[in-house]
């Protein structure tokens, strides 16, 4: 069965635009700082747009109404934390980076610990996590071109991987900004039109709401309220708080998002594109929980897959899907979007939502490239080892560190080794744990201490890294915890305990250590801070 | 610690995590809460989908950048 003429001409008008912005933002981005930082010149509406699209990763698009299907209501609680997370960015970590203004990510870690070698620590679980994630979105990309435009596997994977390449070389940041921001809407408009025909195809939230029911009767049991949940992960209540926490103060405190802090026009910009980037990021997840509720009870009763091949349900169409797409890397939940809207048989639908599809992946695979390219351009070849490089010819540095990052992740993308797909699932964690304490206490906390940024970032990598990836091999889910007896699980969602302990342990260590320079606590701390009354 | 952090960062957290908080311990306590009507739909859909997904949210994040705006503003204004 070939793409409908509708969805495909949906595609191409996304591409030329994507493309568009690229090649008209290349007079824009002239000089270094236009190309790093965007001139330090977008408004709150774009960047805000641009935060949102960056920050959600194709599996929130593509596989998060799979999630809350197979989980059931608890599983709300995960999308309503992860936006709950983002004004806590406003006050602690955008406005202080935007008064400090700085070019990259690593250049806090090395002005407040005052030392170059901090770079290198910070920039390791930042760029292993990176390339995660830049695999991980050109991998969604081309499975949303495979299993919805029929092309050829390797093909959506070249694609996929020109065009973010072609938009990054000719604009940097100022074209990935405003590509961003447009990706962004129309990953937004994309989810609220699915949700908004599923209410009206149901006649009403009562009436979806009995129709979930009808099709999972432990759809809505909670922890401790009901003797069984639909999920074993949702039995207590450390899988419902889990959930919650795990994602929330990503938007804070990851690379990817906070360089976006460095590209508003002002300080004030930057603390209203907060606002901006819930206003558009928020309204995609509450499209995500209509079309997530009604995501059983809908492929079930109207996917054209259902009752043929011997399928019997939900997740038999989506494990067809993956057996026929043939996509090694991907799980069955990453089909689910597609599943759903075709139930819906409506191409014009399908048209936007593959083109929501396409937004969020490159979104989060050029955000990811920006970071990548400044990191290993500018910070370790010309502030750690000393080239002149960087220095004097910036753009062709950032242009040949962008091919680089584009090729290799595009050639992982054709055939992902099995444990680059098991990074990039505990790269989240791993970045926040290692990376998160020496920002946010670097920031409010005048004691912080260069030994304990180091401590924290070499032992949580390791330790939240390896318990992740044990409980993922030995308890067979990184979400039961990792020493867990195996007869009796404790559900804690991506091992998100270390978090909190990865504070503590730096507090620990601060109050141990040598304390810093008052200078350096002067710049870094006190003159970033917001500006008081005497 | 956090000295010189506006006081409406703590007031906003208390009110999206004393939100999360009392609903999720409803839902613990009371078996069927999130179904029970409100506005004339199951309730987990007023105070999860739409406040504590969405409404709450803005609003904390407009409180935190306009109260901080109005401070900036009087600090200008004493100068």
């Amino acid at each position: 069965m070939g793409a409908d003429p509708i969805v495909i001409i949906g595609a191409v008008v996304y591409f030329i635009l994507i493309i568009a912005i690229g090649w008209f933002s290349r007079k824009a981005a002239l000089n270094a700082a236009d190309f790093y930082v965007a001139g330090r010149k977008i408004g709150p509406f774009i960047n805000g747009s641009a935060l949102a699209a960056t920050y959600f990763s194709p599996a929130t698009f593509l596989g998060m109404p799979a999630f809350i299907f197979m989980i059931s209501y608890p599983f709300w609680w995960t999308l309503s934390g992860i936006i709950a997370g983002m004004p806590v960015a406003t006050l602690l970590t955008a406005a202080p980076m935007r008064k400090y203004a700085p070019t990259s990510f690593t250049d806090y870690y090395a002005d407040r610990y005052d030392t170059k070698w901090m770079r290198l620590a910070a920039a390791l679980p930042t760029i292993i996590g990176g390339f995660a994630y830049v695999i991980l979105s050109i991998v969604g990309t081309a499975l949303s071109m495979v299993a919805i435009l029929k092309v050829n596997y390797i093909f959506a994977v070249v694609l996929a991987a020109a065009v973010v390449f072609a938009y990054i070389f000719w604009g940097g940041m100022v074209a990935t900004t405003f590509s961003t921001a447009l990706q962004g809407v129309i990953m937004t408009v994309a989810t609220l039109l699915a949700a908004g025909v599923i209410i009206v195809h149901y006649g009403g939230l009562n009436e979806l709401t009995q129709a979930a029911i009808s099709s999972n009767a432990l759809y809505f049991n909670t922890p401790h309220a009901h003797a069984k949940t639909s999920h074993p992960l949702m039995g207590m209540w450390t899988g419902m708080v889990g959930f919650y926490f795990i994602w929330h103060y990503g938007f804070a405190t990851m690379p990817y998002t906070v360089v976006r802090f460095f590209t508003a026009q002002d300080i004030k910009a930057a603390r209203r594109s907060v606002t901006w980037a819930i206003i558009v990021g928020g309204a995609m997840y509450v499209g995500l929980i209509v079309i997530g509720t009604a995501a059983k009870v809908l492929i079930e009763g109207s996917h054209p897959l259902m009752g043929t091949e011997g399928i019997k349900n939900a997740v038999g169409v989506l494990a067809h899907m993956k057996k026929t797409y043939a996509i090694g890397t991907a799980s069955v939940t990453d089909y689910s979007m597609f599943a759903i809207v075709e139930s819906l048989k409506m191409p014009w639908l399908m048209a936007w939502i593959i083109a929501g599809g396409l937004s969020i992946a490159m979104s989060t695979a050029a955000g990811w490239t920006m970071v990548l390219n400044v990191v290993l351009g500018r910070d370790m070849i010309g502030k750690v080892f000393g080239s002149k490089w960087p220095e004097e010819k910036p753009i062709q540095v950032m242009r040949v560190m962008t091919f680089a990052v584009i090729v290799i992740s595009a050639l992982l993308s054709i055939d992902p080794p099995a444990l680059v797909l098991d990074i990039s699932g505990s790269a989240f964690l791993v970045i926040i744990c290692a990376t998160a304490p020496s920002m946010v206490l670097g920031i409010w906390w005048d004691k912080a201490t260069k030994a304990a940024s180091y401590v924290t970032i070499f032992v949580m990598t390791f330790v939240s890294g390896g318990s992740w990836l044990y409980a993922f091999y030995v308890q067979k889910s990184p979400h039961w915890f990792f020493l867990s007896d195996p007869s009796n699980k404790i559900p804690t969602p991506h091992q998100f305990y270390w978090i909190p302990v990865a504070f503590l342990l730096f507090i620990v260590v601060s109050l141990l250590t040598k304390p810093p320079r008052e200078e350096v606590i002067k710049k870094y701390c006190l003159d970033i801070r917001p500006e008081q009354s005497k | 610690m956090f000295k010189g952090m506006p006081k409406a960062l703590w007031i906003g957290m208390g009110l999206i995590y004393g939100w999360m908080f009392v609903f999720m311990m409803l839902e613990w306590t009371v078996p069927g809460f999130p179904l029970t009507s409100f506005l004339g739909v199951p309730a987990c859909w007023i105070y999860n989908c739409l406040m504590g997904c969405y409404v709450i949210n803005i609003f904390v994040a407009w409180y935190f950048a306009y109260s901080e705006e109005i401070r900036e503003q009087k600090l200008a204004e004493k100068k």
